[in-house]
C-alpha cells in the first residue's frame, strides 16, 4: 500500500489534464451511499460495531483491482494536519475527519476513486474527473459500486431505493457536483440572477471557499438537491444541462466584458500578475482572489495560457494544510500567508517571469 | 410580604373562589402585570396563574404531549421517533419501517418523487423481475383455465415450474 507522503507527491490526476477547449469546469464528483444491511449507521453504531463493519470492509476495497497500490488507512492512525490534507484534496470529507476509531479511507493511485469508509454512511464511493464529465465520473463509481454489490448485501428497499443514514440521500444515494470558475459573471454584476436561477431548478450552488455567499476565487459548486424519485441517469443529464449553460453564459459575459470594457479586465488581471509575482506576505483570500484573476487572464489570452494549470494546482496548494505539509511543519497563519507567498512566486517564475529577479531565493 | 411568583415585595393580593375552594396569593406588581391581573378583562384562574403560564398557554399543553409515536423504537438498533427527531437521521436500514410514516410525511420536502427510479443491485432487480413475470403467468394460468383453454394452461404450467426452480436455485446460491 502507498504511504501517506507518495499520495500526496502526486497530484491527482484530475488536477491536471483540462479540457483545452473550455476551462470553466474545473472537476465533476459523483458520490455514491452505500449501507450494509441491517447493521447500525455509523452515527449510532456502537464503538465495536463500527469496527466491525469497517473490518469488513476494509479488506473487501483493498482487494478492488481498481485499488491495487492504492492508499488505505483508518483514520485515527493520521495526524489532524495529514486528515485536512485529505479534506482539502476532496479525498476525505469535513465530517469524516472528525471522526476517528473505526473510520478509514481507501484511495486509489491516480486518486480518482476515494472510498470513505464509516463517514455518515458505511460506506460513500466518490470518483473525480477534470472538466465536465458527470457521467464518466459516475460510471467510475457505479463499477465499483457493482464489483462490492456480488460481496456485500446493501441495505435496499424497492420502494425507497438505497437506505441512508439521513434521508436527504435516499434512492440513488447520489450526490453529483461540479466546481465552476466564473469570474465573468462575477464581474458583470450577473452572477447572484445565475445563482438564483439553479436554485429555482432544484439544484443546490454554493461557493467553493468563504462562508456564506462570499465566494473567494469565484470558485462555486453545483450539485443536486434531489436523490428519489429520478433515476441516475435523469439527475445527471439535468445537471449536465444546467452546468453547460452557466458554463456559456460564463464565456459569453467573458467575451462581452472584452469588448465593452477592456481595459477594467486588463486591469484586474495586471494587478492580480503584480501582486502574486511580488508579494512576500499574501493571505489565503488575496492569493484565491488573485489566482482567479489570472486564470482569467490566462483563459483570455492576456496570460500565457499554461498558467491555467498552475492557477489550479495553486489553488490546492497554497490551502492551509497543504501548506504546512510541504513546509513539513505546523505553522502559525503568519508564517503561512510567508510560505504561500514564497510558493506562488516560485510556481509562477517559469511561466510568468518578472523584470527583475522575483524568486526571492537568495534572501 | 414576598410575591408568591418571584420573591419580590407583593402589592397585589388576589382572591378566589373556583370549584367552591378559597385560592389565596399574592403578587409583586410586575409580575401581577405580567399575568394580566391588573387588567379585570385579563383575568386568569388561579391555578393557571401560580402554574407560571402566559395567558392562554393552559391549552396548548395537550397539543405539545409527545405523540404515541415517539414511544416508537427500532427492534433491530433501538432508535426512537425522539432521537430522529432530534438528529434528523435514522439509526440502521431497518428504521425506515418502524417510522416509516414519520419519513413519509418528511419525503416531499426533500425529494423530486416518493419512489425510487435508479439502479437497483443486479440480484435484487432480476428477483422482482422474477417475482413480477411469475405473478404475470399466474394470472394468464388462471384466465385460460376459466377459459377451459387446456392445452394453453398446460403450457403455463410448464413455464411457470421452470421459473419457480430457477428462483429457488438463484436464492440457495445467494
Amino acid at each position: 500500500m502507498m504511504r501517506f507522503a507518495t499520495l500526496l507527491k502526486n497530484p491527482a490526476d484530475w488536477m491536471t489534464g483540462h479540457d483545452e477547449e473550455n476551462s470553466v469546469v474545473l472537476t465533476s464528483r459523483v458520490r455514491l451511499a452505500r449501507n450494509i444491511a441491517q447493521a447500525p449507521f455509523p452515527g449510532w453504531a456502537r464503538k465495536k460495531e463500527r469496527q466491525k463493519v469497517r473490518d469488513s470492509l476494509q479488506s473487501e476495497l483493498e482487494a478492488l483491482p481498481e485499488m491495487k497500490a492504492g492508499f488505505s488507512h483508518e483514520l485515527s492512525d493520521l495526524d489532524s494536519l495529514q486528515k485536512q490534507v485529505l479534506v482539502e484534496r476532496h479525498l476525505i470529507s469535513r465530517e469524516q475527519a472528525a471522526r476517528n476509531e473505526g473510520s478509514g479511507s481507501v484511495v486509489n493511485r491516480k486518486q480518482s476513486l476515494s472510498l470513505m469508509i464509516n463517514e455518515e454512511d458505511h460506506l460513500r464511493i466518490q470518483a473525480i474527473r477534470p472538466s465536465l464529465q458527470l457521467k464518466e465520473a459516475y460510471q467510475l463509481a457505479h463499477s465499483i459500486d457493482q464489483s462490492l454489490e456480488k460481496k456485500l448485501t446493501f441495505a435496499v428497499d424497492p420502494q425507497l431505493g438505497y437506505l441512508t443514514a439521513c434521508p436527504t440521500n435516499l434512492g440513488t444515494g447520489m450526490r453529483a457536483s461540479a466546481m465552476l470558475h466564473l469570474p465573468g459573471l462575477v464581474l458583470s454584476d450577473q452572477i447572484t440572477q445565475v445563482l438564483k436561477g439553479i436554485g429555482k431548478l432544484g439544484l443546490a450552488v454554493r461557493g467553493l471557499y468563504g462562508e456564506g455567499t462570499e465566494s473567494l476565487g469565484n470558485l462555486y459548486q453545483i450539485s443536486n438537491q434531489s436523490t428519489l424519485g429520478e433515476s441516475e441517469e435523469v439527475i445527471l443529464d439535468r445537471l449536465t444541462r444546467v452546468i453547460s449553460d452557466v458554463s456559456r453564459y460564463e464565456t459569453q459575459a467573458r467575451g462581452k466584458l472584452l469588448i465593452e470594457d477592456p481595459i477594467m479586465v486588463k486591469d484586474h488581471v495586471g494587478r492580480a500578475a503584480g501582486t502574486l509575482t511580488h508579494a512576500h506576505i499574501i493571505s489565503s483570500k488575496e492569493a484565491l482572489n488573485d489566482l482567479s484573476m489570472l486564470r482569467l487572464g490566462a483563459d483570455l489570452q492576456i496570460m500565457p495560457a499554461s498558467l491555467v494549470e498552475v492557477c489550479d494546482r495553486l489553488f490546492m496548494e497554497t490551502q492551509p494544510a497543504h501548506l504546512q505539509w510541504s513546509a513539513g511543519q505546523k505553522l502559525e497563519p503568519s508564517a503561512r500567508d510567508i510560505m504561500r507567498a514564497q510558493m506562488i512566486r516560485e510556481h509562477l517564475q517559469s511561466s510568468l517571469p518578472a523584470a527583475i529577479d522575483i524568486s526571492g531565493k537568495e534572501n | 410580604m414576598k410575591c408568591d411568583s418571584c420573591q419580590e415585595k407583593a402589592t397585589v393580593f388576589f382572591t378566589q373562589v373556583a370549584e367552591g375552594k378559597l385560592k389565596k396569593f399574592v403578587l409583586c406588581e410586575t409580575c401581577a402585570e405580567a399575568k394580566g391581573i391588573t387588567d379585570p378583562d385579563g383575568m386568569l384562574m388561579a391555578d393557571e396563574i401560580l402554574a407560571g403560564g402566559q395567558p392562554g398557554e393552559g391549552n396548548e399543553h395537550l397539543s405539545s404531549l409527545p405523540a404515541i409515536d415517539s414511544l416508537a423504537k427500532c427492534l433491530n438498533c433501538g432508535f426512537t421517533l425522539t432521537d430522529l427527531q432530534k438528529v434528523g437521521r435514522l439509526g440502521c436500514p431497518d428504521c425506515y419501517r418502524t417510522f416509516a410514516g414519520e419519513i413519509a410525511r418528511r419525503l416531499p420536502s426533500m425529494h423530486k418523487g416518493q419512489v425510487h427510479a435508479g439502479y437497483m443491485p443486479a440480484g435484487l432487480a432480476q428477483q422482482q423481475a422474477l417475482k413480477a413475470q411469475l405473478s404475470d403467468l399466474k394470472a394468464d394460468l388462471e384466465s385460460a383455465i376459466s377459459e377451459e383453454d387446456f392445452e394453453k394452461a398446460a403450457k403455463l404450467r410448464d413455464q411457470l415450474q421452470e421459473l419457480e426452480s430457477s428462483k429457488e436455485k438463484g436464492v440457495s446460491a445467494s
